[in-house]
């Protein structure tokens, strides 16, 4: 069931292709406003497109628990409208992977404390937890993360690090992030979109190669003791 | 609290039918054939059970509404239902048509839906905002039109078009109870065969989306089917305001959980809150008060309270 993306354009995208095998990791980095909130939408279906293609179903045009099953997206925000809808509650919405339950899920993330609590009380970093814990329950064979730790403190994005390096509930990642250290860290491939094309798609070695990476930022990226650092 | 709520709400539903400008001695109201058996099982009985009818429809699909269009000002009547009863009561009015004005009401709530549902179906993608204000344009459309009905009127008629807009739960017998409490049945019956759907839709248009639900269609099902609701309970009663808005979100302050799990207590106790004002408006004056003014004038203080105690 690999998920493919043929030739897609749009205001911002300009025929992006490639493909990503079920099993597979992916890191998609690029600049501000190139567009890979967009290309996430557009893979779980929410923006409509046929270009999009997940063995044999279009997920825009699937309304489905089965599209639920093959693809989903972990917004960098959560948006809940009710004012009393519960963190348990609205895990239970989501909850499609029934060897998982919501405290394990919770625990996982260290926040079962905050089961009971109304998720429009959560701060920026809480929700940004509940959501990833989600995203266990939902355990899509595709889970698209859009910065999954911008609003971390250091321990939390340590933890979620971690996590998503050692996790076996999800068969294949794909992180948006801005954070180079966790996308070298992870040793996921690498996407990298350049004004609106695929400018890199290859290994994680070859991408955090010190020349092209100085190709890229210019020499403010630097490996030291084995992390990405940028330099301020 | 909520069981003390729920014990006198159900007293005040029984005792409702017994109070109002003539007093009916038990021992008569018994016995066929007297007046007072005539007023109670024809009048009061058949009042009461329109009220709290006609409160649980407009209370639950200010529910639904506030919900689909997550939009905590969203009213059973702000896509333009209630304008559209209005309008085509005035013309049934004005054309000397008076006797068939529910029929005409009804048809005009219902092609404000067909419109609605034919403008929606031409958007490129789900836009529920956009779906809103072409219900507000066409209130506004209606409104104008009303204008031009009482323009075109007589004193005699414009002040039968006046009581209308003013609500009125006047009824004789059970025919309209009957259509009514099918109708109240089947709406309820819609949103609890959704309400797993329904949950889904007080987070977001993207997460309800995710989880595999036809947003679109889900809520437009819901809209049409209390639109409908609403148009048959407008077309009996007149618009009676507020109910809609502010019901739903007194019991969110008292019961404190999500929407989905108020959807029976919407209704139960938008029906109670009605019967409670139409009590109100048929013993505190010399004559009937219009219901609509009531709701109002209970409803409008007590909210912005609760507003105030939310705050602090």
């Amino acid at each position: 069931m690999p998920l493919t993306i043929n030739n897609y354009a749009d205001g911002i995208l300009h025929g992006v292709s490639f493909e990503v095998q079920r099993g597979e990791n992916l890191i998609i980095l690029g600049a501000n406003g190139v567009g890979k909130t967009t290309l996430a939408k557009v893979l779980c279906g929410l923006l409509p497109s046929d270009a999009v293609n997940i063995g044999g179903m279009i997920p825009s045009q699937t309304y489905s628990e089965e599209r639920a099953k093959r693809i989903n997206y972990i917004p960098a925000k959560m948006e809940v409208f009710d004012s009393y809808l519960s963190v348990a509650e609205f895990l239970s919405l989501s909850h499609f992977n029934q060897t998982i339950s919501i405290d394990e899920a919770l625990s996982k993330l260290n926040i079962l404390h905050l089961k009971t609590h109304s998720c429009q009380t959560l701060s920026s970093g809480e929700s940004q937890l509940v959501l990833t814990a989600s995203a266990l329950l939902h355990s899509a064979v595709y889970t698209l993360f859009d910065e999954p730790t911008a609003n971390l403190d250091p321990t939390r994005m340590k933890m979620l690090f971690e996590l998503l390096k050692n996790d076996t509930t999800l068969p294949s990642k794909i992180i948006i992030t801005h954070n180079l250290d966790l996308a070298y860290r992870l040793g996921f491939d690498v996407l990298y979109l350049k004004e609106g094309r695929v400018a890199f798609h290859g290994s994680s070695e070859a991408f955090f190669d010190q020349t092209h990476l100085d190709a890229l930022y210019g020499s403010s990226v630097q490996k030291v003791n084995n992390h990405v650092v940028v330099a301020l | 609290m909520k069981k003390l709520l729920l014990l006198t709400s159900l007293l005040l539903l029984a005792a409702a039918p017994f109070f109002g400008q003539i007093d009916l001695p038990l021992d008569k109201l018994l016995q066929s054939g007297t007046m007072e058996h005539q007023v109670f099982f024809e009048l009061r009985l058949p009042r009461v059970l329109l009220a709290f009818l006609v409160g649980g429809i407009l209370s639950l699909g200010g529910l639904v509404f506030q919900v689909v269009f997550r939009n905590p000002m969203s009213t059973p009547f702000t896509l333009g239902v209630a304008s559209g009863a209005t309008l085509f009561t005035a013309i049934a009015i004005i054309a000397g048509f008076s006797t068939f004005s529910p029929l005409f009401a009804f048809l005009g709530a219902m092609l404000t839906v067909i419109v609605l549902f034919a403008i929606a179906a031409r958007f490129q993608n789900y836009d529920p905002t956009a779906l809103l204000l072409v219900g507000i344009a066409l209130s506004f459309f209606y409104s104008a039109a009303l204008m031009v009905a009482f323009y075109l009127s007589t004193l005699q008629e414009s002040y039968e078009i006046m009581r209308f807009t003013m609500g009125s739960l006047d009824v004789v017998g059970f025919n309209n109870i009957w259509l009514l409490g099918m109708v109240s049945g089947l709406l309820l019956g819609l949103v609890y065969h959704y309400r797993k759907a329904f949950q889904a839709l007080l987070t977001s248009y993207e997460f309800a989306f995710l989880q595999g639900i036809h947003v679109k269609k889900l809520s437009y099902t819901l809209l049409f089917g209390v639109s409908v609701a609403v148009g048959v309970a407008v077309s009996m009663t007149g618009p009676i305001g507020f109910v809609g808005l502010i019901i739903p979100h007194i019991l969110k302050t008292l019961y404190r959980v999500s929407a989905d799990k108020l959807l029976w207590q919407s209704f139960f106790y938008g029906g109670i809150f009605l019967v409670l004002s139409d009590l109100i408006a048929r013993n505190l004056g010399e004559s009937d008060l219009p219901i609509g003014v009531v709701t109002s004038f209970v409803g409008a203080p007590f909210f912005i309270y609760l507003l105030l105690q939310r705050k602090s």
